[in-house]
């Protein structure tokens, strides 16, 4: 039993261990046929590219350096590429959008950390240097997403979250089928994603399981965010607030006095003993000037 | 007969006035020395301006080693002020007479270390106009606050703890001084606050005098370990430690003694002083280096032998590289000539004596010097987290020509302030020289 247990582990580790070492050999990304076709639903326009060198800098820049001057992290391991070299530009709008979105290796998801349209302003930014290309937008109409209704609702008791993805067409509602569904939760930095990514079926719902030790606010409220990814209707997101959570009570860090926190929160004790201190100090340096002042008194009668 | 031993009493004390009195005048040496030290200070200051111009690149500074030698020479300074309160407090209070005549020496050491090592502070700022950002956003929780404070402190109580007891020394220089300048007689006169010597003047001026020689003792104490605060109340290797503070007090006696030891041979041969700074004191003042460079290696003991059984990872990573690697030379160097040859010497009457005392000294207070640099650089080199895709000079501290010019700026700015005070006012307290002459007649 021992061995076995031994010798599955061993396997394990050695599988583990030979699937990294593939990964990190694989020279390219592996970008499904679907993704690398996706398009911008907006033209890339002065703004965005400006929208796009900020985010670049606070998020790219430190790895990947400026563009069209080579000097990225090279000590970085696979070599975070310039991005307005050949190399880059070659692939599709798409690409660039799976790679800023999905991640890997050593380069992070962007997925829960910068909004969508904000990872096309990077594109946008990225593109920018590039005089041969030409952007192909989107065939979808970006004006259909506001038709698409996102419903959520949760069933305690299987602590499921039922999500309804809806569009109030004219000729009536359309249920979205198969489209792809992710579900988070709002946090200090960023999003945490729950579950995993789930596509919707024939009635337009897709179910997620719920963490039952989520905490929440005060209350146990949570805020909830559904981003939906559909072909036709576009990138559809929705936010909701459910009281789903364990309820969390923890004063911020910052709210009572301590020593770390600012002066204007300093402990009672320590400010009470450094006055205290400073006017005895005083105090007497004060006897010793008066004294002085006597001694001259003194010598004039 | 009685007369004549009146006479005789009083040629005496004629004697020791006109001794003690006799160095405050301008004479060549004078001149030459202080203008050699003010060349050497515009030399300092001329690298000064590139820090300022060019900022703190030009010194060996860098993102992982931001204390080097600037802040190591922070605390040098503040160590050997505190002299001042052991001289003419503890020993003062304490009643050993032996000592009265060092004490005003240790006064000017204490004065003018404390008040420059403000300074030096100032020198490690790269940009200094924001100084008052400090004091402005000041958080009082910050052990920083708390050494400006006391250092504040410090400076007050020691140059009133100088001048109290010079009160009735300044009316003797404005009466019985000949050939001065009449504007340097005014600011006698000023100085001396009409002193008649009065039994009630007398009575006011002895008790404002002790009161000083108490207070300066917690307030010294609370200097030097608030500096040492600065690095032991961090987590880094090497400065996490609960006896920073005694180490740190017991370290800065050793260098102040040494600098006094320093100073009264140069006193003592250029002003004349033989009769007044015996082989006596030298002798004394030996006995006490040894006393508190023992205390000192005591605590350097626990310091690495505590750490040193135990070998925690990131302490063995430190301690390795002070015991064997790349500071091993410096560290033993201090350790050995700085401390353990000197207390192993100085157990010799013959080596008391003050020629060979002062190559000792010299090298006590050289050995204390570096040994601050070995407090602050070896463990900024070794943070927790690794150092990475950095370039070479971030690992490894090398100070610069121009980081080692404003070093040396402070003691030179020192060694003025010394000589300027010793210039102006008598180096062996004339009053208590007599008095106690008085005393062991009666």
């Amino acid at each position: 039993m021992l061995r076995k247990y031994i010798h599955s582990k061993t396997t394990l580790a050695f599988l583990f261990t030979a699937l990294v070492c593939l990964q990190s050999f694989a020279q390219d990304w592996d970008i499904p046929a679907n993704k690398k076709s996706k398009n911008s639903y907006f033209p890339f326009t002065k703004e965005t590219i400006e929208d796009g060198e900020g985010l670049f800098l606070k998020n790219c820049q430190s790895c990947h350096g400026n563009l069209g001057k080579d000097n990225s992290l090279k000590s970085l391991k696979p070599t975070p590429p310039d991005l307005a070299g050949a190399k880059t530009q070659e692939r599709t709008d798409g690409d660039l959008f799976y790679i800023i979105t999905t991640g890997r290796l050593i380069m992070p998801s962007f997925k829960t950390i910068i909004a969508e349209e904000d990872r096309w302003d990077l594109v946008s930014y990225i593109r920018s240097l590039n005089k041969k290309y030409i952007q192909v937008l989107s065939k979808n109409d970006p004006s259909k997403s506001k038709l698409v209704v996102v419903k959520m609702s949760f069933d305690s008791l299987s602590y499921k979250l039922r999500v309804d993805v809806k569009a109030n067409e004219k000729e009536g509602v359309i249920a979205l089928k198969d489209a792809e569904v992710f579900l988070f939760a709002e946090r200090y930095f960023g999003r945490l994603q729950i579950d995993s990514t789930h596509h919707t079926n024939n009635d337009g719902v897709a179910f997620f399981s719920f963490p039952k030790d989520l905490p929440g606010d005060k209350n146990g409220n949570i805020n909830l965010v559904v981003t939906v990814g559909d072909e036709v209707y576009g990138e559809i997101e929705a936010a909701k607030s459910l009281k789903i959570g364990v309820p969390t009570d923890k004063p911020s860090l910052t709210e009572k006095r301590a020593i770390w926190n600012t002066v204007t929160k300093a402990p009672i004790w320590l400010m009470l003993t450094y006055t205290l201190i400073l006017l005895g100090v005083g105090a007497f340096l004060l006897y010793i000037v008066f004294s002085l002042m006597k001694i001259k008194k003194l010598g004039k009668e | 007969m009685a007369k004549n031993l009146d006479m005789l009493e009083q040629t005496k004390l004629d004697k020791i006035t006109s001794d003690l009195l006799r160095h405050i005048r301008m004479n060549k040496s004078f001149v030459l020395w202080l203008s050699f030290l003010g060349l050497a200070l515009v030399v300092c200051i001329y690298a000064y301006t590139i820090q300022l111009k060019e900022g703190l690149s030009v010194t060996g500074l860098r993102d992982y080693v931001s204390w080097g030698m600037y802040i190591g020479n922070f605390i040098f300074f503040v160590a050997t002020s505190l002299v001042g309160m052991l001289i003419s407090a503890v020993l003062g209070l304490s009643g050993q007479k032996w000592a009265a005549p060092l004490a005003r020496i240790a006064e000017f050491i204490a004065l003018a270390f404390a008040a420059v090592a403000g300074l030096v502070i100032v020198m490690d700022m790269g940009r200094p106009e924001r100084l008052l950002n400090v004091m402005l956003f000041a958080r009082i929780q910050s052990p920083i606050v708390w050494d400006i404070t006391v250092v504040i402190t410090y400076v007050a109580i020691s140059a009133l703890l100088l001048y109290l007891p010079l009160i009735p020394d300044i009316k003797m220089c404005a009466d019985k001084l000949t050939n001065i300048h009449p504007l340097l007689r005014k600011l006698y006169r000023i100085l001396a606050l009409n002193w008649k010597g009065t039994p009630e003047q007398a009575k006011l001026l002895k008790k404002s005098t002790r009161i000083l020689a108490i207070m300066i003792i917690p307030v010294a104490l609370a200097i030097h370990t608030v500096t040492s605060w600065l690095f032991a109340s961090t987590t880094r290797v090497g400065w996490d430690s609960s006896i920073f503070g005694p180490y740190f007090v017991t370290g800065a006696f050793v260098s102040g003694a040494a600098a006094v030891i320093i100073a009264m041979f140069f006193y003592r041969t250029n002003f004349k002083l033989k009769d007044y700074i015996t082989e006596l004191h030298f002798d004394k003042m030996g006995k006490l280096l040894v006393l508190l460079s023992l205390v000192y290696l005591y605590f350097n003991l626990n310091e690495f032998m505590v750490p040193g059984y135990k070998m925690k990872k990131f302490d063995a990573i430190h301690l390795r590289e002070l015991f064997t690697g790349a500071h091993a030379l410096l560290f033993w160097s201090v350790q050995i000539f700085g401390l353990i040859l000197p207390i192993l010497l100085l157990f010799f009457k013959k080596m008391r004596k003050p020629a060979p005392i002062l190559i000792i000294a010299i090298f006590v207070i050289l050995g204390a010097w570096f040994k601050r640099y070995l407090i602050v650089v070896p463990t900024l080199e070794h943070p927790f987290l690794p150092i990475q895709n950095v370039p070479l000079n971030f690992k490894f501290y090398a100070p610069t020509l121009v980081e080692t010019m404003i070093t040396i700026a402070p003691i030179i700015l020192v060694l003025i302030i010394i000589t300027i005070l010793s210039k102006l006012f008598p180096i062996v307290p004339i009053q208590e020289t007599i008095e106690h002459l008085e005393e062991s007649k009666k």
